[in-house]
């Protein structure tokens, strides 16, 4: 399975690509393109943690610009994409980089029945804000709860280069949408370092994601469900001065979400099982597997048509055998402290829409433990040394 | 349990009102009826095309107004907001363009009258004798 898909990925890209760059040259005259963008400024301070920068120090670290384009090329063919430059700090790699690129097939498009196929990078539409992460206006906070929404994974889990499916369905039970995909994201060294260690020098390689998703809105309710699946192999290889070894990873999720909205107030809330097995990596031969929990809950209020309160809560546990993370110091040698086993996470936001297109987020995080802040395979025990941090930080956001 | 109570006497939306706008399309739209599903589906850009092959063109009214309000939630059961979020998910992941948003009801009527595939609403005392009014089911 992984071997064959990653080999077969690129053809499968390129040829998606040539035929959209056909398309867009042949039709000029079509008059249903659509341009969009966001610009998005602010400051962030996190204390004692690496989560912005290793300091503490206030930071303007929190750029995020973004133009897509959609073209339409007839009722069942459109072609879509977004560049997106990101500046995060320790967040995010610095840059630019394509959060999507894709051809989209409109198969069937009936009264009762819609289904499309995504061919190239798709986004990843299986969470309640996996296909709106990326984009700050259309973020609830600041900082996503980062028990489902890891930063650090932030490029990987945002879309993959492959193939989608997407079917909305209405019957008498309600609507539901089911969401399939299957493709894989590449992986820059400092994106892995980021996620496994500051110290690896060899290359990692994602070499699947495949993903299943189901939505129901039941006839005439206020509540939405959702339950999600994920299955990824990623494959590690040492370069000559390593430290680290080659290694395997399996990643595993099985995601439940609802929401329930009310005209001026709304919840929403997911729940993840998250299954992570390394076979080598830390020594040839060796095998770990454990299991990690989250969930939270977040809360919208519209205090006026203009201003909006969010409350969230996040809890997560790297490991749910071991939820005080009492065995670390025993694994580590007493490197790593117990607090790298869980993170809470208790945010209060406000946003307010000074114009229909200027928005301005202020948030602040009361933070306890350590589990979710990057590299996360081998965690910096030099920076993070205290068991509670905060943050705060404001955004001023434009779009277009 | 108090939470849970609370939410399932109150989980479904209240519909219509002698206030509820009117649906209407264009003249040669082979529509006459809708749920309020496949409303939603139209609204939601999910439903792009009539069954005669026509695409649709959705237009709403200000977003803010009073009529968009009523329209939202007793034709579409959402709250404007939610469907706020939908169009800007529709917007940034690519996957859709948001309805046309036009000034008035009298420019509504216009757009309706003269645009093939076109779908919106009606204040509920609007002077409609010129416009194809859809039933919808609840």
């Amino acid at each position: 399975m992984q071997k064959l898909f990653t080999s077969s990925l690129k053809p499968l890209l390129a040829v998606a690509y040539a035929l959209s760059l056909g398309w867009f040259s042949q039709a000029q005259a079509a008059d249903d393109l659509h341009w969009h963008g966001f610009v998005a400024q602010g400051m962030m301070q996190a204390k004692n943690s690496n989560f912005l920068n290793n300091t503490g120090e206030v930071s303007a670290e929190l750029t995020e610009f973004g133009l897509n384009s959609v073209w339409q090329v007839d009722s069942s063919w459109r072609l879509a994409g977004q560049v997106m430059y990101l500046d995060g700090g320790n967040r995010f790699q610095q840059g630019w980089r394509i959060d999507y690129l894709f051809l989209n097939w409109t198969a069937l498009n009936t009264l009762d029945w819609q289904l499309d196929l995504y061919l190239g990078r798709y986004k990843n539409m299986h969470w309640l804000y996996s296909s709106t992460r990326d984009v700050a206006i259309t973020r609830p906070l600041i900082v996503l709860p980062q028990s489902v929404y890891f930063d650090a994974f932030r490029d990987i889990a945002v879309g993959s280069d492959g193939i989608a499916l997407q079917s909305t369905h209405t019957n008498s039970l309600g609507e539901f949408e089911i969401n399939w995909s299957i493709g894989a994201t590449p992986v820059p060294t400092e994106q892995s370092q980021r996620v496994i260690s500051t110290m690896i020098t060899g290359k990692t390689e994602q070499d699947f994601v495949h993903q299943f998703s189901v939505f129901l809105r039941p006839d005439g309710s206020k509540q939405q469900w959702g339950v999600s699946f994920l299955d990824s192999d990623f494959n590690y290889r040492r370069a000559d001065t390593d430290i680290f070894y080659d290694g395997d990873f399996t990643v595993q999720r099985v995601m439940l979400n609802w929401r329930y909205s009310e005209e001026n107030w709304e919840l929403s809330s997911e729940l993840v099982q998250e299954r992570v097995s390394v076979y080598g990596f830390y020594a040839p031969g060796m095998q770990r597997m454990q299991f990690a929990q989250g969930a939270y809950l977040l809360a919208r209020y519209n205090l006026t048509p203009q201003t909006t309160l969010y409350l969230s809560h996040d809890h997560y546990f790297a490991n749910k055998d071991d939820r005080r993370g009492a065995t670390l110091p025993l694994q580590s040698g007493g490197l790593i402290a117990p607090f790298f086993g869980y993170q809470r996470d208790s945010a209060l936001a406000m946003s307010h829409d000074f114009r229909a297109d200027l928005r301005l987020k202020l948030e602040y995080h009361w933070i306890t433990g350590t589990a979710r802040l990057g590299p996360n395979v081998v965690p910096d025990v030099v920076v993070n040394t205290s068991r509670h941090h905060s943050l705060w930080a404001f955004q001023l956001m434009y779009w277009f | 349990m108090l939470v849970l109570t609370i939410l399932c006497c109150h989980d479904v939306l209240a519909v219509g009102s002698a206030a509820t706008p009117l649906v209407a399309v264009h003249p040669a739209v082979p529509v006459d009826k809708l749920s309020q599903a496949q409303l939603r589906s139209i609204f939601l850009k999910r439903q792009v095309i009539w069954p005669d092959g026509v695409a649709i063109r959705v237009f709403i009214l200000p977003v803010k107004s009073a009529t968009h309000r009523q329209f939202s939630q007793s034709h579409l059961q959402m709250f404007p907001y939610q469907l706020d979020r939908a169009w800007q998910k529709l917007t940034f992941s690519g996957i859709g363009t948001p309805p046309a948003e036009v000034g008035s009801a009298t420019e509504m009527l216009k757009l309706l009258q003269s645009t093939p595939g076109a779908i919106g609403y009606l204040p509920a005392d609007n002077e409609t004798t010129d416009a194809k009014i859809i039933h919808i089911k609840p």
